[in-house]
């Protein structure tokens, strides 16, 4: 299922994460807490790897171009904790995801919060300070 | 007759034993907190059959994470800085931090965040050496020589040479012999090789675990100073495999020194 609808919202806000959970590096070395991102897309890629888990998506620019975006995630062992597991999330699931951009400009956003096709919301455990 | 009174009373002490430990750790094999079993955390202390406090389960916030001073309960400019140490803590970042690139968290930052647990050995005797298995970061352990004493020069190392006592309910564990590369907290407070740490750990029910630390380095600081953190005990949860290096984006290729 290709994406169908594509948002892409840049606002700006200060959210705190209720749940700091291990994470790995240095949250706001790499990313900025003000930028929020939310994008609605197809999953292309899941990478349940240490230190932090990363799924991949094409979302639909409004010019109709299609953007691969890259979304870190929490540790395998943290988000198993928050009862995700390695299948949660599957090649070509229709997702909404919010994330915090990256500093550097790139496609990447450390990921707050994911929206599956059937409404279920997942906990991505951004703000992953330590 | 009494020998069956006994056996019956013995089998009866391990099914209440073996009971209460899996109520406490429970069977979920650490796989989500949705096992988590229902554990009152203000329960008693648990005890090996020598009467020797049982420290096991899985524990987390032992030690500092984001700041020791703040968290360790001090007011801001407390911690006793020297001049060099305060200049070496004011030219760091957040991202040349020793653990983002995979490398241990030392004493005492390494209790603070991801699980671990204390493992006793032997329980069925006085500990001879006791070991704490790391989930994180790094997945690793420490080990701790009961009633031991300190090698003359030992090699400078992350987790440094510990020698271990009971002082009553209290484990009291000695560490010298640490190298100078890790920080004790993301905000980049410094240690020399001259760190000796003086840890008490005392178990004050089933859920709570303090940890008071005494950090000692007259190369960093200006005297020594006292912290404190209490370890939760994490119900039904067991320590995980963490391969920090396995996809890091810095990892060994980064070549952290």
């Amino acid at each position: 299922m290709r994406v169908t609808i594509g948002i892409l919202v840049i606002g700006v806000s200060v959210l705190v994460s209720g749940a700091r959970l291990a994470g790995h590096h240095a949250f706001s070395s790499e990313y900025d807490e003000n930028k929020v991102v939310t994008l609605k897309g197809t999953v292309t890629k899941i990478e349940w790897m240490n230190p932090h888990a990363k799924f991949f998506i094409d979302a639909m620019n409004q010019d109709n171009s299609v953007t691969n975006w890259e979304f870190e995630l929490a540790s395998p062992n943290s988000l198993t904790r928050e009862g995700w597991d390695r299948h949660t999330l599957t090649v070509g699931d229709a997702i909404t995801v919010s994330g915090f951009a990256a500093k550097s400009g790139r496609n990447m956003a450390s990921t707050r919060s994911v929206t599956t096709a059937d409404g279920k919301a997942l906990f991505g455990g951004t703000q992953g300070i330590q | 007759m009494n020998r069956v009174f006994l056996v019956a009373v013995s089998t009866l002490t391990v099914i209440i034993v073996a009971g209460t430990f899996a109520a406490q750790e429970g069977r979920g094999g650490g796989r989500g907190r949705g096992n988590a079993p229902r554990v009152a955390l203000d329960g008693p202390v648990p005890r090996f059959p020598d009467g020797t406090v049982d420290l096991g389960g899985a524990w987390t916030g032992g030690g500092p994470v984001q700041d020791m001073e703040v968290q360790g309960r001090f007011k801001p400019g407390e911690i006793p800085l020297l001049p060099a140490a305060r200049k070496l803590m004011e030219s760091r970042t957040p991202e040349d931090d020793p653990h983002a690139y995979c490398m241990p968290m030392g004493v005492p930052r390494q209790a603070g965040n991801y699980p671990w647990r204390f493992v006793q050995y032997p329980t069925h005797k006085k500990a001879t050496h006791i070991f704490v298995l790391w989930e994180g970061n790094i997945h690793s352990f420490r080990q701790i020589f009961m009633d031991a004493m300190h090698p003359a020069d030992p090699d400078p190392t992350w987790f440094g040479h510990s020698v271990g006592k009971w002082e009553g309910d209290t484990l009291v564990i000695d560490t010298v012999g640490f190298n100078d590369k890790f920080w004790f907290d993301r905000r980049g407070h410094p240690h020399t090789e001259q760190l000796h740490t003086i840890e008490r750990w005392t178990r004050k029910d089933l859920g709570h675990l303090d940890n008071q630390v005494t950090i000692d380095d007259p190369g960093a600081y200006s005297r020594p100073f006292t912290t404190t953190y209490t370890a939760t005990l994490q119900p039904g949860e067991e320590i995980m495999e963490y391969i920090c290096n396995e996809n890091n984006d810095y990892g060994v290729a980064g070549g952290f020194r």
